[in-house]
Parts: structure tokens; C-alpha cells; sequence
């Protein structure tokens, strides 16, 4: 194992987790945070990932007990973890929340991105994902869990196997991909932990995502076009783009691109957005501006809406229920060593955290810290509502005036 | 009259939907019989953004314009715009088992070769206009049909937009059992009436400025070098004027149409302009010079996206230009607005309506009309010896399919 690891860590769990990260890591070469877990030798020896935990095969339990010391000693110092992989089979649906309860007790923030099964893997599947989801839930900061089954329009019987199977690849994949993204934001337009807290830390809630990636001078729209396009952002039923957003409170944005990235395309994200999901919606923007200039730009939205009732039962269980026999008896370490920020309480297993401050959180999401972008500076007049006219990332229908910053004598009214 | 020689042209516009009505005359010339028109509405930069009120606008224009020729409108010629357009020159190479005479099934393989490009899945070709023929390394060959050669080339500009956005139009015409003949570039259409072909063979820049969008084409040796779309026109200007100055949207407008000047503020004499009392709306002076600030900030802005879009995907072609530049369409009625696009483009501009056609004067010294008057040039020109092909087939192919060797 390499000692050398980032503060953010993407640990893929299972084959469909340990795919992920082939992806991820062919498309970002340099980033060293990728950890591959799983008791598949095949898996692992095909893999491009460097650091990697072979779990014995057999009982995932003991598996787990012998990888245990490992990675406690690879997740050490990170600031985050996401895990993801895909729920269902015996092997990620045990090591997921174990994983996640072991990180979480190291003080770490640890977000969840999972898939779940589609109906006719069967319903033993199911069961064995929505137990280890109900976990997950439990001990996560936040999870994402993309439910195959609405992928594909809840009519899997005429998509073809290995479409079905892709698309959820490619959407677990993206997923992770932003959830990691948003951890990385920085500086003023940032995604903070509270915020994907907020939207995807409420056990049962349907998640709504969606991401698209463009290049060229009109790439903002094309690109939010496509992420508005995902089946997971189109409500049952309907066809247009985005209609599942309309009415939640929350949006998580995410602009993932080159750095010549302009102000005006992030205004004209969030207010496309916000024209969709209404007034009310608070929008939270985070953005990632470090790829070389001319890389496409990547659009990802975030949202939940609704509770489920099963899930939620499954995460309202006692704490002793949902941790894994094998490590119930593990103690955190001290949570105040740890780096969350903004005045966060860890919470890293039920029993330890004070109960109190815990239901207090989950009651007021709406308590932020976060300071709102301001969209008034532009005024887009009577093409507020139309589609924007972009050349080389400049807003063009704002007047060009108030682009050049011209000052005019106002008119006197007589 | 046979109804073969009437051409109709429409030209469905941000601002207003034109029918030109014009009957084909020997030697290439039409004559304007009339012109329908109505304002538009459910259309935004061109492109249509709502389909029943947009369709009630062509109803209402075909009426206006079959009232006013007696002629029963079946088939039309419809213009099209919108910031979705592209273009790009293309080379097609088509090489021969054996040296032979080239025949027509060659010139076909070839545009059919020079379309062998990546665009987007989402669009479909347009336009597919040839610039010269070589053949075996004999370059710019006029009509390479039964000479002898080995390895035909052609260089084309393909003009492509989004599938479903071309669609929408042909939808909204169709829905009113209208034929549609061909949907044609605006600005091709535009420059058919506009410029004689000594200027295309010079070289010359076509600006057609409208309500929604900007069009622009290039020709040089008479051929069209380079072709784009600005979703950017006169209602740029108006909204600019009502955020600047606090106005409503038809207030703004028509201060534009009154007293809107396109000249450099530096050269400005000054001075208030009075707007009265209205019922809903209280009176203001203005200053003239904020007035003139707005509009050459937002004129000069598109002869600059132009030059530079120009500069980009042709080189020094502005330079090259024998014949300057000719500006038409709406917003080319601006007082000044020649000289801001003297100034940026560093050429000799004029404002031009459509010349060489028979009929109302009033009517084509319009720049307005000039696209809807051009699309009947541009049947006329095209149909002389056109085979019939249903509008199906065009659209499977591509719509560049029949025209590409006839348009020039």
C-alpha cells in the first residue's frame, strides 16, 4: 500500500465499484486518491487503480476483519471519502457500510454513491441493497443511490440487458464523479459539506441527478441541456427535460471545465436552472475551474425530492441493528481531531454522537452559511426567459453597454 | 399564367413574416406581384418558440398575400435562420477505377463524399454549395462534365443545423397544408437580389441584419467562402434601450425606429429628446448621447463578432473583398450604420435593397423584404432545370442534395 494518498479519496467497492474507478482514474491519470476493495482477484488484477485491498474470499465478514487494519491505514488524513459501488450482491452490500463506519470513525466525512439493483435481478438483490442502503444511510454524510430501475424508465423490458447495464455504469460513474467534484470546490462559489449533507442526507429521499458534458462556444447549454435531459431529472411520466426538479428546495450545481470558464455561463446555469425548479429553489453552485483551457465543460445537478418509507424505517433502526456485528465494538477515535469546517459535529456511529445535537441538525437543513451568488448585476431584459446567446463564454444578451461597464445619464422623468 | 412560373418566398421573421409573391420572367428575372405580411409573434431569434401563435402569424400573411396577387398560394420557399447554424468548407475526392469522361453520377459521388464529415448527430446538412472543381490537380475547373480524368475534387461549404429546430419551421408551414419547395439559408437567399454576380466574382460580405439574428456570407470568386448566424439583431437593440434607459419594451422600440442613430457617440451633437406622457407610462427627457451609446456599443459589437468569426474560419478574406460590404434587412435602415461597419471592417459598406426585379418599387427598396424577395430569385434560378423530388426525400438527403451543383 502506498502511504502517499490525497486528502480526498474515491474508494470503489465490488466490480461495479472497482469499474468506476477504472474510469475516473483513465480520465484523471494524475489524481493518486483512488483505493479499489474487493474479494474478486480477476477484478483486481486488471485494474489500472495503483492502491488496491484484495478481500478474502468467503464470508465478507471475516473479509472485511482482514482488510480492517489496511484501510484504516489508507483512509488516514483524508478530509473525505466517497465510496461507491453497486448494492445487491453479497460482497459490496456488507463491505459498503462497513467501510463507511469505519471512515466515518476516523473523523472523516464519507459520502455513499451506489446503484441499486434492477427488479429482475431479483428480489433477493433488492432486499440485501435496500438493508445495506437503510445502513449507509445511517452513517453517511450522504449518499446518492441511482435506482436503476428509473434509468430506465421503469420499462426495463424493452431496453436490451447490456444498455440497461451501461447506462447505470455511466450514470453511477458520473455521479461519483460530482460527488468528488463537489468536495473538491474551493473559494468563493463553493459547495460546502453541509450543503450535500442537507440534500442527500435525508434517508429514503428520491435522488435526482443528471450531468452533461460540452465543448465549443455555446458548451453551457449544450451541456445543460444534456444533464437536464437524464432520465433520473425527468419525472414518471413526462418528457420534458428536467421536470423532476420543479418544486425542490434545494439544487446542488456543479461546473466541472477549463479555466477560461466566465461568470456569465455560471449565471446562465443557474438561472436555466432556476426557470425549471421555480422561484423558491435555492441553487448551490460550486465551481471547478482547473482544467486546461479548450477540455469540455461537465454540468452536474444534484437534487432529492420526496421520502421513502421503507428506506427511511431501515436508517430509523437502532444503531446496533444497522453497524455490522463485527465492528459494533469498535470505539471512534477522538472526533474533535477531525477537519470538518463550519461548525459541523461529526457523526460517526449513533451510539457515540450526542443525540441531541444529531436530531437538531436533521430537524433545521435550512440553517446555512453559504452566501448566495449574486444574479442581479446582469440584466437580460426581455430575453430573461430565452435561450442565451453565448460566444466565447459572454453572455450576449445583456445588453453590451453593461457589459463594456459604459455609464449612461439617467432619464429625467418630466 | 401558368402557376409553374409564380414563386413564392417566405420568410418566417422575428419581427415580421413575409410572403413575396413574384412570377418568373425570361432570363432569370422575377417579377414582385405582391407582398403579404404580418408582425410576429410565438418567434425569438429566429426561431420559433411557439408553434400555434407562430403558425396563426403564416396563416394570417398567406392570406394577406393571396388577397392582395389573386394568386392561390400552394407552395412555398422558406427562409431559415437561428444561432443553431454552422458551416464549414469540405473537400470531396472521388477517384475513378480508370481514366474516363466524367459523367453526373461522379459529380454526385463527390459532394456525396465531401459530406463524409463529423457534425453533430443532432443536425442535418442544409446546404452543400460548391466553390470549384479540380480535377487531376487541374484546380478551379468550371465544368469538369465529359472531360477525361482519373481523381475528381470538389471543395464545398456545408451549411448544418439542429435537426429538430429546422424541423419546427417546416412543422409550422406544413401545418397549414402549404408545400414546402425548399427551406434556404437566409442569407443566401438575401444575397440573390442584393449582389450581381461581378461583386460575387470581386468578392463581397453580405450582412443581413433582422429583428433575431444576424446573417452573414462571404463570397469571393464568386463562390460562397464562409457563412454564419448570430442570434443577435435590431431586438438586441431595443431591449438594450429598455434596460438602459428604463423603458418599456415598445416604448424603447419605437425611440429606436424615431430617433435611434448608430453613429459614434464622439460625433454626437447632444441635445434631450422628449418622450411624452402616455396612459401607463410617465414622461421623460433622455439624453440623446445615452441613446447613441447604446446602439453603436451593440452595432459595432456584431460587425466585430463578424469580423472576428470571419477572421477565424476564413483568414484575410475581409481584406480580399473587391466589392466591400452590403448590409440589408431591417435594422440596416440605422441611421450611421454603414459607417460603424466601414470602421470596424475597414472596407467600403453600403446599405442595399434587392435590385434587378420587376414590380412595386416600394416593395423592394424595402431592405426588409430582401430575404423573402431573394428566396424567389433563388427558386427561379434553381428551378430552371430541377427535376421533381419530393420534399421527403430532400429531407432524408439532407436538402443539400439537388441544389449543391446549382447554387452559386
Amino acid at each position: 500500500m502506498s502511504a502517499e494518498l490525497s486528502h480526498r479519496l474515491i474508494v470503489g467497492v465490488g466490480n461495479a465499484g472497482v469499474a468506476v474507478l477504472d474510469l475516473l482514474a483513465m480520465e484523471e491519470p494524475g489524481f493518486k486518491g483512488f483505493l479499489a476493495v474487493n474479494n474478486d482477484p480477476e477484478s483486481l488484477a486488471g485494474t489500472v487503480v495503483r492502491d488496491c485491498l484484495s478481500v478474502p474470499a468467503g464470508d465478507p465478514a471475516d473479509g472485511f476483519l482482514a482488510i480492517d487494519e489496511e484501510f484504516g491505514k489508507a483512509v488516514a488524513g483524508a478530509s473525505s471519502v466517497v465510496l461507491c459501488g453497486g448494492l445487491g450482491g453479497e460482497t459490496a452490500s456488507f463491505l459498503l457500510p462497513a467501510l463507511a463506519i469505519h471512515a466515518k470513525s476516523n473523523g472523516i466525512t464519507v459520502a455513499a454513491c451506489v446503484g441499486m439493483p434492477f427488479s429482475f435481478e431479483g428480489k433477493r438483490r433488492t432486499e440485501l441493497a435496500e438493508t445495506a442502503l437503510g445502513k449507509l444511510h445511517a452513517v453517511c454524510d450522504a449518499v446518492a443511490f441511482i435506482g436503476n430501475e428509473r434509468l430506465s424508465g421503469g420499462t426495463p423490458s424493452t431496453t436490451a440487458v447490456g444498455e440497461a447495464f451501461a447506462l447505470a455504469d455511466r450514470t453511477l460513474l458520473s455521479c461519483t464523479r460530482a460527488l468528488h467534484g463537489m468536495f473538491s470546490t474551493s473559494g468563493p462559489v463553493r459547495i460546502t459539506r453541509a450543503d450535500l449533507k442537507n440534500v442527500l442526507g435525508v434517508p429514503g429521499a428520491k435522488i435526482l441527478f443528471g450531468s452533461g458534458s460540452a465543448s465549443g462556444s455555446n458548451r453551457l447549454h449544450e451541456a445543460l441541456e444534456e444533464a437536464l435531459s437524464s432520465p433520473l431529472l425527468i419525472q414518471h411520466g413526462k418528457t420534458t427535460p428536467g421536470s423532476a426538479l420543479l418544486g425542490v428546495k434545494t439544487v446542488l450545481l456543479l461546473l466541472h471545465g477549463p479555466s477560461d470558464l466566465s461568470f456569465a455561463e455560471v449565471q446562465t446555469a443557474v438561472s436555466g436552472i432556476e426557470r425549471i425548479a421555480g422561484d423558491k429553489c435555492q441553487i448551490k453552485t460550486g465551481v471547478l475551474a482547473t482544467l486546461p483551457v479548450g477540455s469540455p465543460l461537465t454540468l452536474s445537478i444534484i437534487a432529492s425530492s420526496g421520502a421513502g418509507t421503507q428506506i427511511a424505517k431501515a436508517s430509523e433502526a437502532p444503531a446496533s441493528e444497522v453497524l455490522p456485528q463485527t465492528i459494533t465494538t469498535q470505539t471512534p477515535e477522538s472526533s474533535t481531531s477531525t477537519t470538518f469546517t463550519e461548525g459541523e459535529v461529526p457523526q460517526p456511529i449513533r451510539k457515540t454522537a450526542k443525540p441531541s445535537t444529531f436530531s437538531a441538525r436533521q430537524s433545521s437543513p435550512s440553517k446555512q452559511t453559504q452566501g448566495t451568488l449574486d444574479l442581479d448585476t446582469y440584466q437580460r431584459g426581455r430575453f430573461d426567459k430565452s435561450e442565451p446567446t453565448i460566444v466565447a463564454g459572454e453572455d450576449l444578451d445583456v445588453p453590451t453597454f453593461l457589459r463594456k461597464g459604459i455609464k449612461l445619464s439617467p432619464p429625467r422623468r418630466s | 399564367m401558368s402557376s409553374d412560373q409564380i414563386f413564392v418566398g417566405l420568410e418566417i421573421g422575428t419581427t415580421k413574416i413575409c410572403v413575396v409573391v413574384a412570377e418568373g420572367r425570361s432570363e432569370d428575372q422575377i417579377s414582385i406581384l405582391g407582398v403579404g405580411e404580418t408582425p410576429s409573434r410565438g418567434i425569438r431569434k429566429g426561431e420559433i418558440i411557439d408553434m400555434g401563435t407562430a403558425t396563426e402569424c403564416v396563416r394570417e400573411a398567406i392570406l394577406d398575400a393571396e388577397e392582395k396577387t389573386n394568386v392561390e398560394i400552394g407552395n412555398v420557399w422558406v427562409a431559415i435562420s437561428g444561432g443553431h447554424l454552422r458551416s464549414l468548407n469540405n473537400r470531396g475526392i472521388h477517384v475513378l477505377s480508370h481514366p474516363r469522361q466524367i459523367e453526373q453520377d461522379d459529380l454526385d459521388q463527390v459532394q456525396i463524399n465531401a459530406k463524409e464529415i463529423a457534425i453533430p448527430p443532432q443536425n442535418i446538412f442544409l446546404h452543400t454549395i460548391l466553390q470549384s472543381y479540380h480535377l487531376d490537380g487541374n484546380r478551379n475547373v468550371i465544368d469538369p462534365l465529359e472531360s477525361e480524368g482519373m481523381q475528381l475534387e470538389a471543395d464545398f461549404h456545408i451549411v448544418h443545423g439542429m435537426k429538430t429546430r429546422i424541423h419546427n419551421t417546416l412543422r409550422c408551414v406544413e401545418s397549414l397544408k402549404l408545400e414546402i419547395e425548399d427551406v434556404v439559408l437566409g442569407s443566401l437567399a438575401s444575397a440573390q437580389v442584393i449582389v450581381t454576380q461581378h461583386q460575387k466574382d470581386l468578392g463581397v460580405l453580405v450582412v443581413d441584419i433582422g429583428g433575431g439574428t444576424t446573417d452573414y456570407l462571404i463570397y469571393q470568386d464568386g463562390a460562397v467562402r464562409h457563412s454564419g448566424v448570430l442570434a443577435l439583431g435590431g431586438d438586441h437593440i431595443t431591449n438594450d434601450i429598455s434596460v438602459g434607459l428604463k423603458l418599456p419594451i415598445a416604448r424603447a422600440e419605437a425611440l429606436k425606429i424615431q430617433e435611434g442613430s448608430a453613429t459614434d457617440p464622439v460625433d454626437s451633437h447632444g441635445g434631450v429628446i422628449t418622450l411624452k406622457n402616455d396612459p401607463g407610462f410617465l414622461g421623460c427627457e433622455i439624453d440623446r448621447r445615452s441613446l447613441e451609446t447604446i446602439i453603436h456599443c451593440r452595432v459595432r459589437e456584431i460587425f466585430e463578432l463578424i469580423r472576428d468569426d470571419i477572421a477565424r474560419n476564413g483568414g484575410d478574406l475581409i481584406g480580399l473583398l473587391g466589392a466591400g460590404v452590403v448590409i440589408t434587412g431591417g435594422t440596416a435602415r440605422l441611421p450611421g450604420i454603414a459607417d460603424v461597419a466601414s470602421a470596424v471592417l475597414d472596407q467600403t459598406v453600403q446599405v442595399t435593397t434587392a435590385r434587378n426585379v420587376g414590380g412595386p418599387l416600394q416593395t423592394f427598396e424595402n431592405p426588409q423584404y430582401s430575404t423573402a424577395i431573394g428566396l424567389t430569385k433563388y427558386a427561379r434560378l434553381v428551378t430552371r432545370d430541377l427535376r421533381p423530388v419530393g420534399l421527403l426525400d430532400r429531407i432524408s438527403r439532407g436538402f443539400g442534395g439537388i441544389f449543391g451543383r446549382r447554387e452559386r
